[in-house]
């Protein structure tokens, strides 16, 4: 990922866990709707947020629909890439995702690869 | 299981075992402060966003720990830490704030 | 017949009791009779919410997601608005069964 060129996209950072509110099924419809007018967009999940990533989620045990399941979409509408922050994955001893995403460390360095990071 | 609620009612004794009701997750600022609270005798209920704290290498948990079921596998958690917590149901829930004169909620 | 429960803009309230008859008439309602071309996009959607437990949010999407399964010959605004008058991601996924797209007005 390192040559790909980023200094135009928009980075939404999620770090909050799922299912609890609503903010980062607010921050996930953001990314859709920019991808909607095809403005390149990315997703990255850290802290706690990685929990959004983990398998065999099932929302309806909460009467929710399962977030994994709609962040399986985020690809299809354009969204360039998800990204899981490292060691994150590892605190919370994640070690396979759904959907896939691409492991970093969510530095100051990763961070200044994008134009804009916003975290709702 | 901790046996120790059974002892009665010791209305006005002063160390009654209590059960701590936690939804909130290990960033958030209430949960170290529900942690550092829970006596030897006491039982913790993570609920909601607090279950993530199950598989949180960072944070270590009192042995006297249960999670809703519900909200572990909504959370993909259910099959992974079945075996080393209780999964209590809705009623299993009940049952547990019938068992405790002391109910915190954090 | 007997319809599944509906909202007050005619979208199923459960994904799961749709059927095909269902679909015949809430097309109806709009003056759509149903085709292979419309069956096509119905099965998408299906599918679609079957993977994603959403529908698609907005009608770009909707669009893009028609692009993304069967190309360009399908997905593109003219096409779905030829057979699903209206807003096509709103009159297709009352058709199809789903939940009302929740950024189309």
């Amino acid at each position: 990922m390192a040559d790909r060129d980023r200094t135009g996209t928009l980075l939404i950072v999620i770090d909050n866990p799922p299912y609890g509110d609503w903010r980062g099924r607010e921050a996930l419809d953001m990314a859709l709707s920019m991808a909607a007018f095809d403005q390149p967009v990315a997703l990255l999940f850290r802290g706690e947020g990685v929990n959004w990533l983990r398998v065999r989620q099932k929302g309806a045990a909460i009467h929710q629909k399962t977030v994994s399941r709609n962040l399986g979409a985020a690809r299809m509408f354009g969204v360039a890439d998800i990204f899981a922050d490292q060691g994150a994955m590892a605190r919370f001893g994640i070690d396979q995702t759904e959907p896939g995403a691409e492991l970093i460390n969510a530095d100051a360095d990763f961070y200044n690869r994008f134009r804009e990071v916003i975290q709702p | 299981m901790s046996n120790a609620a059974m002892s009665g009612p010791d209305t006005g004794s002063e160390a009654q075992p209590t059960l701590h009701l936690l939804n909130k997750a290990p960033s958030h600022p209430r949960f170290p402060v529900c942690l550092g609270s829970v006596g030897p005798e006491d039982h913790l209920l993570l609920i909601e966003n607090a279950v993530v704290a199950l598989t949180d290498n960072s944070v270590t948990l009192p042995p006297r720990t249960s999670a809703m079921m519900p909200d572990c596998q909504a959370r993909g958690l259910a099959d992974l830490v079945g075996s080393t917590v209780d999964l209590v149901t809705p009623a299993g829930m009940v049952a547990l704030t019938d068992r405790f004169q002391r109910i915190i909620s954090w | 017949m007997a319809l599944p429960e509906r909202n007050n803009e005619g979208f199923l309230e459960n994904a799961w009791q749709w059927d095909k008859a269902t679909a015949e008439v809430i097309a109806a309602e709009s003056g759509i009779s149903l085709t292979d071309d419309h069956w096509e996009i119905i099965g998408l959607l299906r599918e679609f919410y079957k993977q994603h437990e959403m529908s698609p949010p907005s009608n770009r999407l909707f669009v893009k997601a028609v692009k993304e399964i069967l190309g360009e010959d399908k997905g593109n605004s003219i096409y779905l608005m030829q057979l699903f008058p209206g807003t096509p991601a709103k009159t297709a996924c009352r058709i199809a069964g789903l939940p009302r797209p929740t950024n189309c007005l």
